[in-house]
């Protein structure tokens, strides 16, 4: 088995820190992503922002189109030149902007469908956690512009207040080129 | 308006009608694909994307494939990404180290200074009957402005000096100012749905930005403490607006040599680091180019000629309606981390594919593109008509500068410089300003 993946949907027997088991820290997990998917496509962002911690790192490097010899440098690298390199700041400034009345790029509004799985999850010192997902996100604006983004994303996860919340996030798109006029929707 | 006998006429400086056809048509694009983007100087990279010998970055000229090379004696580059017996691309990666080129259909070999090395079978396939010195990769022209390279097709075209000219003085102030030099980290690559000439046009026109761009200088305003642009503030701008060669240039003044630049990722809050820097900096950046562009003028929006858009980030076409936009960052070498990195986030976060306020360009853009789509919408012609006959000359700033920063001048005047290349038979129908810039200081194109 890959870490973090149940042998068989629950029922491994590892723990994780106050004698959870892996499952039920699995589902817990899943819920939390099936949430947050929902609460993109239903254009509640500020409670998606919430889901995030104030010292959020939310990050979407470059996929550079390398050699097998060259994979080390298949994702660009932090200090490079990124696609999204937010703090909560710049994170809360795309939210901000989208109730202005005034932008354009989402107004009228793209219509989103984010579709999120395998998720795999693993500890991480203090409790803390890091869980892999994979997504597809459909995007569908105007009358016919449409965009399918695919990829990855790594979260590392802490609790706050008993819940949990994100507090670095690295997207990694399986697109070199980006076949899409902006990425104006969150990822 | 006077008969021309002169093929393409599509911009009446004295009205601002543009003929908007030349965005959509098959055949212009056809056309400006050989005589613009075949004759002019194009910015394909920067030497820091290729540091070491034996480096390659794979790049555009148009829309042909080429690779920039850094040869084991470390000169530089810049090849037709073609086999010379079919015309495979023999570079399939963004990057990457190597002395040859290997083509994957049948083994022709190339050297990265372009000879061909090695074609299989040479005695017993051909009998011997391969001139190979004939078949070496093609060549582009390769200079470099300050660390920035640039590659020509055309053996008649000036050097990269000239085709720059008194534009140089300008873009000097932000990309030459110390002995260190910038480093260029990127490209974010996206396609855009519109012709390449309206993202270029767009960087002359300081008159969208309160409108196009007002939710992020909202957000701005009030998440960084900067100040609201306003139509207002934009009308009685004192900063100016040049156009040399077919390059376009705004200068800023700044009101003390320490001034943060008016650049995306400076913040109330570190501003007077970035203050610092510039102190710290001065006396050098005075050195190099002199007290006036050291601490007096910064750079705004500029493009240059053809398809440079804000410094080194390209619009390569990719057909009449379609633009694949290399978004690039160009950071002084010796800057402090932490301001690089302020600089990195601002710029990416600011514009970008998903950039704040390059976001909602897109839309714009393409309507413009798309506007000549129909016969009928084709009769009529756009309208560039601001600030007609407002322009000329002014003693302290080289090339023709508008009256008011907010001016369509140097769109018409982008759309003249295309016109004559595409009405030009070679190199010597085309004109080049004489220079009459005083580029004080120790600085030159080569940093």
């Amino acid at each position: 088995m890959q870490d973090g993946i149940p042998d068989e949907v629950g029922m491994t027997a590892q723990t994780f820190g106050d004698g959870v088991s892996q499952s039920e820290l699995w589902h817990e997990l899943m819920q939390f992503y099936i949430n947050e998917a929902w609460l993109l496509d239903d254009r509640k962002f500020r409670e998606w922002l919430d889901l995030f911690t104030d010292d959020v790192f939310y990050f979407m490097p470059r996929r550079l189109n390398v050699g097998r010899q060259d994979l080390s440098r298949e994702i660009s690298e932090e200090g490079d030149l990124a696609i999204f390199e937010d703090d909560k700041t710049y994170m809360t400034m795309r939210v901000d902007r989208l109730d202005t009345g005034m932008a354009w790029s989402e107004d009228p509004p793209s219509r989103t469908r984010h579709l999120v799985g395998n998720l795999v999850i693993e500890p991480l010192p203090e409790g803390d956690l890091k869980a892999k997902t994979a997504f597809i996100l459909y995007r569908s604006h105007h009358e016919t512009d449409e965009n399918i983004f695919a990829g990855s994303r790594e979260d590392h996860l802490r609790k706050e207040d008993g819940r949990w919340k994100i507090y670095k996030r690295t997207i990694v798109l399986d697109a070199n080129v980006i076949l899409a006029k902006n990425l104006s929707v969150f990822f | 308006m006077a008969v021309s006998n002169k093929k393409y006429n599509v911009i009446d400086l004295k009205t601002g009608k543009l003929d908007s056809r030349i965005f959509s048509d098959p055949d212009i694009y056809r056309e400006e694909l050989e005589k613009v983007f075949g004759r002019t100087w194009l910015m394909i990279g920067h030497e820091s994307l290729v540091p070491k010998v034996n480096d390659f970055f794979h790049t555009y000229m148009g829309e042909d494939r080429v690779i920039l090379t850094r040869d084991g004696k470390g000169k530089l580059h810049a090849f037709l990404n073609m086999c010379r017996h079919r015309g495979n691309a023999i570079v399939r990666t963004d990057v990457g180290n190597t002395k040859n080129f290997f083509c994957p259909y049948h083994g022709w070999t190339y050297s990265n200074d372009g000879s061909l090395e090695y074609v299989p079978g040479e005695e017993e396939a051909y009998y011997g009957a391969v001139d190979r010195d004939s078949r070496s990769l093609i060549a582009a022209r390769v200079e470099t402005y300050a660390g920035i390279v640039f590659a020509n097709w055309d053996s008649g075209a000036p050097s990269l000096e000239e085709y720059l000219g008194d534009a140089r003085w300008c873009l000097d102030v932000a990309f030459n100012r110390l002995d260190a030099g910038t480093e260029a980290i990127g490209p974010v690559k996206w396609i855009e749905p519109l012709n390449w000439k309206t993202a270029v046009d767009n960087c002359s026109d300081n008159y969208h930005v309160p409108t196009t761009h007002l939710s992020a200088i909202l957000v701005q305003a009030r998440h960084f403490g900067l100040p609201r642009l306003t139509h207002e503030a934009q009308f009685e701008s004192p900063s100016k607006h040049l156009f040399i060669n077919g390059h376009s240039l705004t200068m800023r003044m700044l009101e003390r040599p320490d001034q943060a630049r008016q650049t995306h990722g400076v913040t109330q809050e570190n501003r007077s680091l970035f203050e610092e820097y510039y102190r710290s900096t001065l006396a050098e950046a005075e050195r190099r180019l002199g007290s006036v562009r050291a601490g007096k003028l910064q750079l705004g929006n500029h493009s240059i000629f053809p398809n440079g858009v804000l410094g080194l980030r390209l619009a390569h076409p990719r057909g009449p309606l379609e633009t694949e936009f290399w978004h690039f960052v160009v950071l002084e070498k010796g800057m402090p981390d932490e301001l690089k990195r302020a600089l990195r986030m601002g710029s990416g976060n600011y514009n970008g594919v998903a950039g704040l306020f390059e976001q909602d360009d897109m839309d714009n853009w393409r309507g413009v593109s798309r506007s000549s789509l129909t016969p009928l919408a084709q009769k009529y012609s756009q309208d560039l008509s601001m600030g007609v006959g407002r322009a000329g000359s002014d003693p302290d700033f080289p090339g023709t500068v508008a009256e008011r920063y907010t001016s369509e001048n140097n769109q018409r005047s982008f759309y003249r410089r295309w016109e004559e290349f595409m009405n030009a038979e070679s190199w010597e129908d085309i004109s080049i300003e004489p220079g009459t810039a005083d580029f004080e200081g120790t600085a030159t194109i080569n940093g």
